[in-house]
């Protein structure tokens, strides 16, 4: 069957690159590119409404940013944060800019929840009650009498006994200096006048990001020429860090390998069409994995990119060999070329499919869209050689023996003898190696460790935590009930479980919504503590004589209490008056389950909280931990899938060529899957999940090499020079990401790249003996 | 009867205008001014709803970098510290109110100065005695306080704060002594004002 018809498949090709240009024209006008590094975590592991609370706690804390203007004195520092308000208002980044105590949204909460001050009792006061009601007499005289008993006893007439006042008080447990209105804060040397804002796009887009990166960058200058000093922090500054290295690394990256391929292309062939041919072949795989990649997922994430970009030095590994197959015969045409190297490529293609495949199961969004974008770059930069390169290398011919040539024919016959010749010590040395290397390799799951934010981003961060410890961690509680009651009763019972932790100082501070709104029973329950102690019993009766009341006013208390006796708050209610913080805990009810999140601050004792998870009705969410030990296993799953990858290419490799001969190719890609593991441990590199990803990049090539030197036969020197060729470009693309500040990235790199270079030395060894027979 | 008022008030806004500041001046030189002063406090508070006066007696300390310890004894004994950002009562740690603890150490320290800061400051002078009349500038405090009056020889002797809701507080101090050291009570207590 004569299947060469070069024009009629370039046709089809020009066909195929006209429709995904289409395609790409109208998806690639929309947001199409992710910057978040949310994205990048697999939901599915987790139980739904653990990933709902999830997002829901890191959409509210990524969108919080907290600036202190700081200066000698108060005032000044008043006067840097009322500029940098201005400042950050007209940036339109925010939705929300707080500077001044929300004084009137305080004075209504009040009004609101005053009707109820009977239902509403805080833990003290309520603990007082019990115990000893003549301690809370004492403690209203010590109140009143104190200089700054106006604050607390303001609303003297109308709460006689200041339990309300007290309720109010302690719904604000940290007690912050407000001066003019704003909160001040000190430290040895300065005040800070804090800021607060939520950005408004949740999802921290990349453009935005720049534009706040640029604003911080402003400010700060600003305000230290001013004499002051300001602090920010945020997570969206952490994720603009990363966004902008990541993005700065794809253009070195893609620069750094696009040159070098030009300069080397350049030296091979003399000739502007090879690197013309090239670029077309890698462009139109990356276009097409691009489009396909944005039409799949509906956006792409950048550190995808970053990966896709070092897709070029793969993808020209079937132009070079194809190129390079003209060196190895004197008549040679485009038709007998194909003819020789199809079989090499075709298989050379499904096993790098095959390992890319192995990606696409991963459940991390981040690698599925790796698999997907590296796999299409792969088949259309395949397509465009194969059915495009016939037509346009019509009449490609070399009248000349480039440097190159000479030196991989020296490489190829030379090398091979001298290892053979040495092959007693240096297999020695080589089982040494490896040996040491894997016995040193540790394997490192922790999350935190890819992460790599600048020190001072952290520095700073660490500062506003001391000075302003009131943004929660990571780390929280959900609690759920099959019914309102039912969820107050689970969460009161961690709370009071919280309450002994903080006492050991395993934590500084907790929230939970049953600390401020007693359910129904429990606000019958308050009602009826007070009528027993202190209503009924006398006791304030005598303490408002004491104090100088008017007996009207005894009288009026008394009635009032004695008809707010049915009071009930209902939560939304509640809800309705609280502040923005308090209300986000609430999750809802929904199909018989009701939800709440527990914030927790300033944890010193992570072991001891994650205990608490054994209440009913409890689950201790820990993002850093989960996604971690998610890590961890995956990292496990996929060395079982590098072993299915290698037996897929083994099996299809032994039908094709018999079981001895797939063998020999596949000892290639074996010594650099080991060299490469070893070189991490003597390294002491970062060993994780995304190192095993790059093994399995290693294994594809590696076979790809093998085989090509396998089948070469009698075209060893011109196999010798594409392979190298190839190698040369792919350390270009792979070697520049191991340079990467990006901890993932870096490690990607730098596995590949002592897997690759391993390849080149192995794979001249194969197919001697068949061709010298 | 009204003449008289009208003229004094005249008088009391021309020596504003025209020696505020030197009025202040010599208030402040004439006050014995020393790292630490102690003495007794005598406290009414006169809150509108209440038809007899809250009276509580004690003893303050005031140390010009460590701030103010003010020592209840009747009718509840309790303690309150307060430097310039902290303030620490029998019930924990508060949220300093609106210059507060800048105001009490200045007031009780003397330092005039310091007071300009936050205050639009009458002052009258006479041979033996002085009274300072202090209205809040910043607006949230007004709304507390709406004056305070300050007078004086040598020493602050009474304080008067008028809330802006109608409650009088009287202070007046005694037996005001001018220590070299703190003795090892309040150093203790000082102690706990520290970060």
């Amino acid at each position: 069957m004569n299947v060469y018809h070069p024009k009629l498949t370039a046709g089809l090709w020009l066909v195929g690159m006209l429709v995904i240009c289409i395609l790409g024209s109208q998806a690639l006008t929309k947001d199409w590119l992710e910057t978040s590094f949310l994205a990048l975590l697999p939901s599915s592991e987790q139980q739904p409404e653990i990933a709902k609370a999830t997002r829901q706690h890191n959409e509210l804390n990524n969108r919080k940013m907290i600036w202190l203007a700081g200066a000698a004195t108060s005032q000044e520092a008043i006067g840097h944060a009322q500029k940098l308000k201005q400042q950050l208002e007209q940036s339109r980044l925010f939705n929300k800019v707080v500077l001044e105590f929300p004084q009137q949204q305080y004075i209504e909460q009040y009004r609101q929840l005053f009707l109820y001050r009977y239902q509403l009792l805080d833990a003290q006061t309520q603990e007082m009650l019990v115990k000893n009601p003549e301690a809370l007499i004492r403690q209203n005289l010590e109140i009143l009498n104190s200089p700054i008993g106006q604050m607390q006893a303001a609303d003297l007439e109308r709460d006689p006994s200041l339990i309300f006042s007290r309720y109010f008080s302690a719904q604000n447990p940290v007690k912050l200096n407000l001066e003019q209105g704003i909160v001040v804060l000190s430290d040895q040397h300065r005040f800070w006048a804090l800021l607060l804002t939520d950005l408004q796009d949740k999802r921290l887009q990349l453009d935005k990001l720049e534009t706040l990166s640029s604003l911080v960058n402003s400010a700060t200058g600003q305000i230290k020429a001013d004499g002051g000093e300001l602090l920010v922090s945020g997570m969206a500054l952490f994720t603009a860090h990363g966004a902008e290295s990541a993005k700065q690394e794809i253009s070195t990256v893609g620069i750094g390998s696009s040159l070098g391929i030009i300069v080397l292309l350049w030296a091979t062939f003399r000739s502007v069409r090879p690197l013309l041919l090239s670029s077309l072949a890698i462009g139109s795989g990356l276009l097409a994995a691009l489009v396909i990649c944005v039409l799949f997922f509906g956006k792409i994430h950048i550190l995808t990119l970053v990966f896709g970009a070092s897709l070029i030095g793969v993808a020209d590994d079937y132009a070079q060999h194809f190129l390079c197959d003209s060196f190895g015969e004197k008549d040679w045409n485009p038709r007998k070329g194909l003819k020789f190297i199809l079989p090499g490529l075709s298989l050379g293609l499904m096993s790098n499919l095959l390992s890319y495949a192995g990606l696409g199961f991963s459940p991390f969004p981040g690698l599925q869209e790796v698999a997907l974008f590296s796999a299409m770059g792969l088949l259309f930069a395949w397509l465009t050689v194969v059915m495009l390169f016939p037509l346009l290398l019509t009449g490609f011919a070399f009248d000349h023996q480039p440097g190159i040539l000479k030196l991989t024919t020296y490489w190829e016959q030379h090398w091979p003898l001298w290892v053979s010749k040495n092959r007693r010590w240096l297999g020695l040395m080589l089982a040494v190696f490896i040996a040491g290397g894997l016995w040193m390799l540790k394997p490192q799951d922790d999350v935190r460790l890819l992460q790599s934010p600048p020190a001072e981003l952290l520095r700073t961060a660490d500062k506003i935590r001391s000075l302003f410890p009131m943004s929660p961690d990571n780390q929280f509680f959900l609690v759920s009930g099959k019914d309102q009651a039912d969820w107050h009763q689970n969460e009161q019972r961690l709370l009071e479980r919280l309450g002994a932790l903080k006492q050991q100082k395993a934590l500084s501070a907790y929230e939970g919504l049953s600390n401020y709104w007693p359910d129904a029973s429990q606000q019958q329950q308050n009602y009826q503590l007070l009528k027993h102690k202190l209503y009924g019993s006398g006791l304030l009766e005598r303490y408002m004589n004491d104090l100088g009341f008017d007996p009207a006013a005894v009288k009026a208390e008394h009635k009032q209490f004695a008809e707010a006796e049915r009071n009930t708050l209902a939560l939304p209610e509640w809800l309705a008056a609280a502040d923005e913080s308090k209300r986000q805990l609430w999750l809802g009810c929904d199909e018989g389950r009701c939800q709440s999140t527990v914030t927790l601050t300033g944890i010193s004792d992570i072991s001891a909280l994650s205990m608490l998870q054994n209440l009913p009705g409890v689950a201790w969410v820990d993002q850093v931990e989960s996604v971690s030990s998610l890590f961890a296993r995956y990292r496990i799953r996929a060395s079982g899938l590098l072993l299915v990858a290698f037996c897929l290419a083994t099996l299809g490799l032994g039908v094709k060529f018999g079981w001895r001969n797939s063998a020999t190719i596949m000892s290639v890609p074996v010594v650099a899957l080991a060299v490469s593991l070893a070189m991490l441990g003597w390294f002491d590199q970062l060993f994780s999940l995304f190192n095993l990803f790059a093994l399995l990049l290693v294994l594809g090539i590696g076979v790809d090499y093998g085989l090509f030197f396998f089948m070469a036969g009698d075209r060893r020197v011109s196999t010798s020079l594409g392979v190298t060729l190839s190698a040369v470009t792919t350390l270009l693309a792979f070697g520049l990401l191991a340079i990467s500040s990006t901890e993932i990235v870096h490690a990607f790199g730098f596995t590949v790249t002592a897997g690759i270079v391993t390849a080149l030395l192995c794979a001249p060894l194969i197919g001697l003996k068949e061709y010298k027979k | 009867m009204i003449l008289l008022k009208a003229l004094l008030l005249y008088l009391l806004a021309f020596g504003q205008g025209i020696a505020g500041e030197a009025v202040l001046t010599e208030i402040t030189a004439r006050l014995a001014r020393t790292p630490i002063a102690q003495g007794d406090f005598h406290q009414q508070k006169h809150l509108k709803v209440l038809h007899k006066p809250l009276i509580s007696t004690g003893t303050f300390t005031y140390h010009q970098n460590k701030g103010v310890i003010w020592k209840t004894l009747t009718p509840v004994a309790s303690l309150l510290l307060v430097n310039e950002s902290k303030l620490l009562t029998g019930q924990g740690e508060q949220a300093v109110p609106a210059a507060f603890g800048k105001v009490f150490k200045a007031m009780l320290g003397g330092d005039i100065s310091a007071l300009t800061e936050g205050f639009n400051i009458i002052g009258t002078d006479q041979k033996s005695s002085w009274q300072l009349e202090l209205i809040p500038k910043d607006e949230m405090l007004k709304k507390i306080i709406s004056t305070m009056v300050l007078s004086g020889d040598t020493e602050l002797r009474n304080l008067e704060i008028r809330e802006a809701g109608g409650n009088i507080t009287r202070i007046t101090f005694t037996n005001i002594t001018h220590p070299a050291q703190l003795s090892g009570e309040q150093e203790a207590d000082f102690e706990r004002l520290s970060p």
